[in-house]
């Protein structure tokens, strides 16, 4: 179509490019500076044109502004999407638009993506600067970005063009999870759920998040490290991911534009693993003496025969053919953890143990394993629990817990020392049937957050969460007012970002209602850190209807967070 | 396009105009010694041209030119230009006013901050506290530390010191001493640059600090400009923080603005290109013929003299919403009245005029074109902002004839004016600083000049024969013919007796008094005359009585906390803006309410999807709604608690309001002239 690039880098239409600023000061040694580029096929001469062009703008605007240097470049035919991963580590994503092409981007969320790029990479390899610092060359780090970033970016191929999210994808927020809702009952059961995974695991500090489907139940993580291992989850380990012929981008990701669809995902998966994985041999990053873990290639994990999802990605551990656990690190406590991720029908278990708390390698991995589904007692490692006697009782009664009554003089009365003892052998799985039948029960389906006659998106800011109408209801509204939408959600982010700048401790509440030439209602509402967009199209052609509509949903589904009064 | 219509109707004023102008010229204090020294204690615009030019000595003879209007060169060429030391005092004088400087001279102003300072006090003092957005800018370039504390003897002891100073430097004028460049930490927290350079890098024009210190800078800017065009493309925004670099190309001329205001891009983007109308209006787009025999051509001594003329026009980017509805506004007249003032200027259009406009302040009283000739909205802000902001045009001198010229020794394409003052100076001193009634016979001056009309044709010259009826209106009457000036100074004449018969002209002052609509006058009862299918309309009847939306107090605002209003017909390419009101009292206010304007404007106008048809928009400051129709365009201001269905209603009551009284407030009808 309309992608076609000045570059000889194909018909991507889209460059990126990861550089460090401290690195290459030298007159001559410019190249130094490049940690990641693709296509890597450019010549260098248009590598270093790129980021010259980035990197002369970031020192000019930090002239005007020096508490943030430039953010974005719009030229008449590209757009240039800056983020600064780490100080002085810069991403830069330039598209190419294109109307006919409907290249058509809103800026924040490429930058999402940028940010996912890094997150993820975060999460298995660490900090970027720590990487050049243990390798001040700059190979280890080229080594890792090139392959990681590459098959990051194989998601989003669709035949050989890069499909990044376009004004089409205005009802999704990246770098938000997405939630199941649950009944009081299911979150109860999920919650003891929960207590079994992590005690079960015999460490102090264990995590768990617990998907169904593509959605989150429950997280014991950080908001920051949520985020990531979901999107992890979602992209990699979820059913769907796993099942074969099915696109691993299901609910963010997926393109919904009839036109995305025309390449089956199979083959779109497979041409990409063909294209991308025999990474060329060209590539400056390309160092056989490094040995890089490639966490996001495609097809490398499955279901094993005790329920628990193996890959080879990080190899085999020597002398064993036991494939290696592999092993994340948490932003919030900088500790490395393994992932053991078990998965029982549509629901996925994710379970991070430290490393620090397994002195014997894999074997004690898959103690740990066992130990989970088995929940068998260690005389020792259970820890004590205090609790109150509401839980106490119920982790009674259904058999999980011996509760001692000696409770220490320290601890009111209300409070009991109790040990998980002494449960039945397969007590965790069947907690997993339970709660997984549970969920499914009530489960509406793909279109169980379908509210009919809304086109809609929530985000919750504080906590990270989205909620929005299915892909496939979305695909239904017209062009004009996704664009109209797309383009309202900018003017937003522009406002959001202002009141960043202003240092105002929370977003200003805006409310902003248009009708658009084809008579359709975009709505913006933002209010005490919450975001709620909302096309109607079928509306009565009055603002006060429209309005109307809003306040309804919002009543309704938000608890009233955006009702005026 | 072009505006068009021709008959009458009346306005209120949108805004305050800006009084600048006026109050500067009030607070003139010309004294003339033999040296004569005129003291000014504003920084107007008085005395602009004198100052920023050189002078000359009229050797040249207008009618020689001719009309090739593109070729400047030619009818430049025979002048002697000499610059008068009379003269230059006179300009560098007005000790106080920045923009007398702001003319000439940027350059080269040996300035200090302390320049500043007394410019800004000169101002203030004249200012007197009058507080509205326009009066309280100042024209010419902006200073460091506004410090206003200064007292008076001592900057003007000061300043004799910068005139000497700036008449030693061939600078003309030491207009505002300018002592930023993009090193100064203050001139790096300007909210709002404009640079405009050559595509070789050459600064042209600065809004803050001296061009010709800001020449790396400029150079970065080029540098940015050709790398990215060098790449097959071609850079619009850089954002960074809150921060927007806004770029735009135009052939050899590069313009730049650097602002941290929130306005949107493409309202930037709007001000760029009407800062380059601008130019192309002082010089026209022959001026790229420069630059293609010489890349390294400098333009400055072209502009030279101009500054306030750009200052001005950025000013006005804060205040008149012309500059981003492309349209103007009328003043409000009686229909019969406009009429009266229609007739006069279509009959001379008749006689080889192609365009007689009568303004006042910003706002048109009555405007005429020659069959098929259609003036643009925009064509029509930036002459009114070259003639209301160059103060030769309406400067009194004793001279008899003089040519002035912006800057002369590069003038190939320099303006000339002819001023032709016929009376006593000190009388017309004394008339302007008394204010008093418009006519004076002794205020008279009338100017000749080239003009071009960048929406017109923007490769020629027109010649505007531009006279002062009184302190805030001119007529203004365009020819293609250099050699029109006597012609048109008859046409004048028969105009002005027409108007004084006819009392058009204290019509004009009275309406100037009585300002525009003022939202507390809304009337009521909305019942009789929508019906519930209005696009913006509400379901229900309205329910209350007629008299429920009165306020119980004048100057609080109108109905349902409607605070502030603008219609603009789309046909006619005009628009009125209510007067402010409580509690939109002080120029802040008022900014910020005209940039949400301007941000809803936009939003509405969105590119490829616009214009969308109506839009609700409510934040901490205001609810604002926008209608836009095929026929009209209306943008009102409410109270932020207002509720919605009433403020739909009032917007439905507000645009009956004005069709029942367009024609009054608008230019109507169509004039056989006209477009």
């Amino acid at each position: 179509m309309g992608m076609a690039t000045a570059n000889s880098g194909g018909s991507e239409g889209m460059e990126l490019c990861i550089f460090d600023l401290r690195r290459g000061q030298q007159e001559g040694q410019e190249l130094d500076k490049i940690l990641f580029f693709f296509p890597a096929d450019l010549p260098f001469s248009t590598q270093l044109s790129v980021i010259g062009l980035s990197e002369g703008l970031i020192t000019f605007t930090r002239i005007f502004s020096p508490e943030a240097a430039c953010e974005l470049i719009e030229a008449e035919r590209h757009s240039h999407v800056f983020y600064e991963a780490e100080p002085d580590i810069w991403m830069v994503m330039v598209v190419e638009k294109s109307k006919e092409a409907e290249a058509i981007w809103r800026i924040d969320a490429l930058r999402e993506v940028l940010k996912e790029i890094h997150s993820l990479f975060m999460m298995f390899y660490g900090p970027v600067r720590e990487m050049l610092e243990k390798d001040p060359s700059g190979g280890l780090t080229r080594a890792h970005l090139y392959p990681f970033v590459m098959d990051y970016l194989s998601d989003f191929l669709v035949g050989k063009k890069t499909q990044l999210p376009s004004f089409r994808d205005c009802l999704k927020e990246f770098g938000t999870v997405q939630m199941l809702t649950v009944g009081r009952e299911a979150a109860i059961e999920v919650q003891s759920l929960v207590r079994v995974l992590e005690s079960g695991a015999g460490a102090t500090h264990c995590y768990s998040l617990i998907l169904f489907q593509d959605l989150l139940v429950s997280t014991t993580l950080s908001p920051d490290d949520t985020i990531n291992l979901f999107a992890y989850a979602v992209q990699r380990l979820s059913p769907r991911a796993l099942s074969p012929g099915a696109s691993s981008w299901s609910y963010l990701r997926r393109g919904s534009t009839p036109s995305h669809v025309v390449v089956g995902p199979t083959s779109a998966t497979v041409s990409v693993s063909d294209q991308f994985h025999h990474l060329p041999a060209t590539s400056p990053s390309q160092d056989n003496s490094y040995h890089v873990k490639r966490p996001l290639q495609h097809n490398r994990w499955s279901k094993g025969k005790d329920g628990f999802l193996v890959t080879d990605i990080w190899g085999t551990e020597t002398g064993s053919l036991i494939p290696s656990t592999p092993t994340i690190w948490l932003q919030q406590t900088g500790e490395r953890m393994y992932l053991c991720a078990y998965q029982y029908k549509s629901l996925t278990l994710i379970l991070l143990v430290p490393l620090s708390s397994i002195l014997n390698g894999e074997q004690g991995v898959s103690l740990v394993k066992q130990q989970v589904l088995e929940n068998v007692r260690i005389e020792g490692i259970f820890p004590m629990h205090v609790i109150s006697v509401e839980n106490c009782l119920s982790y009674y009664t259904e058999g999980l817990a011996n509760i001692t009554y000696n409770a220490p003089a320290s601890f009111s009365s209300l409070h009991y020392f109790i040990t998980f003892v002494e449960t039945n052998v397969t007590e965790a799985s069947l907690k997993i049937l339970k709660v997984e039948e549970k969920l499914s029960k009530g489960w509406g389906g793909e279109n169980a957050y379908h509210v009919s006659g809304y086109r809609y998106l929530l985000i919750d800011d504080d906590r990270n969460v989205s909620r929005a109408s299915p892909p496939a209801k979305v695909t239904t509204l017209a062009k004009e007012s996704l664009l109209a939408m797309s383009k309202l959600r900018e003017e937003v982010d522009l406002e959001k970002s202002r009141s960043k700048w202003d240092n105002a401790d929370r977003d200003k509440d805006l409310e902003i209602c248009i009708r658009v030439k084809n008579n359709a209602w975009v709505i913006a509402r933002t209010t005490r850190g919450k975001q709620l967009y909302m096309v109607l199209e079928r509306a009565n052609e009055t603002l006060l209807y429209a309005s109307d509509a809003f306040e309804k949903f919002s009543d309704r589904y938000c608890g009233g967070a955006f009702s005026l009064d | 396009m072009s505006s068009s219509d021709s008959n009458s109707s009346s306005v209120d004023d949108p805004n305050p105009n800006p009084k600048p102008l006026d109050n500067q010229l009030e607070t003139l204090n010309l004294e003339q010694g033999s040296d004569s020294i005129i003291i000014q204690n504003d920084d107007d615009e008085e005395g602009r041209q004198q100052d920023q030019g050189s002078s000359l000595n009229g050797s040249l003879n207008v009618n020689s030119d001719n009309h090739e209007q593109d070729d400047r060169i030619g009818l430049v060429r025979n002048v002697v230009w000499r610059r008068t030391n009379s003269e230059m005092e006179v300009d560098v004088n007005g000790p106080s006013s920045p923009s007398s400087s702001g003319y000439a001279g940027e350059r080269g102003s040996s300035g200090v901050s302390e320049d500043d300072e007394i410019q800004e006090v000169a101002k203030d003092s004249a200012l007197h506290g009058v507080f509205d957005s326009q009066a309280a800018w100042l024209p010419g370039k902006r200073h460091v530390d506004e410090v206003f504390s200064v007292n008076m003897k001592r900057k003007r002891e000061k300043q004799a010191i910068i005139i000497s100073q700036s008449l030693n430097s061939f600078d003309l004028v030491p207009s505002i001493a300018i002592t930023e460049d993009d090193a100064s930490i203050s001139w790096r927290k300007r909210k709002k640059h404009f640079f405009i350079l050559s595509h070789s890098g050459k600064p042209i024009y600065s809004r803050y600090g001296d061009e010709h210190k800001l020449a790396g800078f400029s150079a970065t800017l080029q540098a940015i400009i050709s790398f990215v065009e060098n790449g097959g493309d071609r850079v619009k925004l850089v954002r960074a923080g809150k921060h927007q670099v806004v770029f735009l190309v135009k052939g050899p001329i590069y313009l730049v603005c650097i602002s941290c205001t929130e306005e949107p891009y493409e309202s930037l983007r709007g001000q760029l290109e009407l800062i380059y109308g601008q130019m192309i209006l002082i010089l026209t787009k022959s001026v790229n013929r420069c630059f293609e025999k010489n890349p390294k051509f400098d333009m400055t001594p072209l502009l030279g003299g101009t500054d306030v003329v750009f200052s001005s026009l950025i000013h006005s980017f804060s205040w008149n919403p012309a500059t981003f509805l492309h349209a103007y506004t009328c003043l409000p007249l009686a229909y019969g009245t406009r009429q009266a003032a229609g007739a006069i200027l279509h009959d001379v259009a008749d006689s080889g005029v192609l365009f007689a406009i009568l303004m006042c302040k910003h706002k048109v009283v009555s405007l005429v074109g020659a069959q098929k000739a259609s003036l643009h909205p925009d064509d029509m802000l930036l002459l009114s902002n070259f003639i209301m902001s160059s103060e030769s045009f309406r400067q009194v001198k004793l001279t008899f004839i003089r040519l002035l010229s912006f800057h002369s020794f590069l003038s190939l394409l320099v303006p000339l004016f002819i001023t032709i003052e016929s009376l006593l100076v000190m009388g017309g001193s004394i008339a302007l600083k008394s204010a008093l009634p418009h006519l004076s016979p002794k205020r008279t001056s009338e100017s000749f000049s080239p003009i071009c009309l960048p929406r017109y044709n923007p490769m020629a010259f027109l010649y505007a024969y531009v006279h002062y009826l009184d302190v805030d209106t001119y007529l203004m009457l365009l020819t293609t013919s250099s050699d029109a000036f006597y012609h048109l100074k008859d046409c004048r004449i028969r105009i002005e007796m027409v108007l004084l018969k006819s009392n058009v002209l204290s019509e004009v002052q009275r309406s100037m008094l009585d300002g525009e609509m003022h939202v507390e006058d809304l009337p009521g009862d909305p019942l009789s005359r929508f019906g519930s299918a209005s696009h913006l309309g509400e379901h229900q009847e309205p329910t209350d009585s007629p008299g429920r939306f009165r306020e119980p107090f004048a100057g609080i605002g109108g109905p349902a906390g409607l605070w502030h209003f603008i219609y603009r017909s789309i046909y006619l390419e005009q628009y009125v803006s209510s007067e402010f009101s409580a509690p939109i009292n002080s120029p802040q206010q008022q900014k910020r309410l005209y940039r949400a304007y301007q941000k809803i404007y936009a939003s509405m106008h969105d590119n490829g999807n616009g214009p969308h048809k109506t839009q609700f928009r409510r934040d901490e400051n205001y609810v604002l709604l926008c209608w836009v129709t095929p026929d009209f365009e209306l943008y009102a201001a409410f109270d932020p608690l207002a509720d919605k269905g009433l403020a739909i209603k009032t917007c439905n009551r507000v645009c009956q309001w004005v069709k029942d009284v367009e024609n009054e407030i608008f230019l109507l009808g169509a004039s056989p002239f006209s477009w």
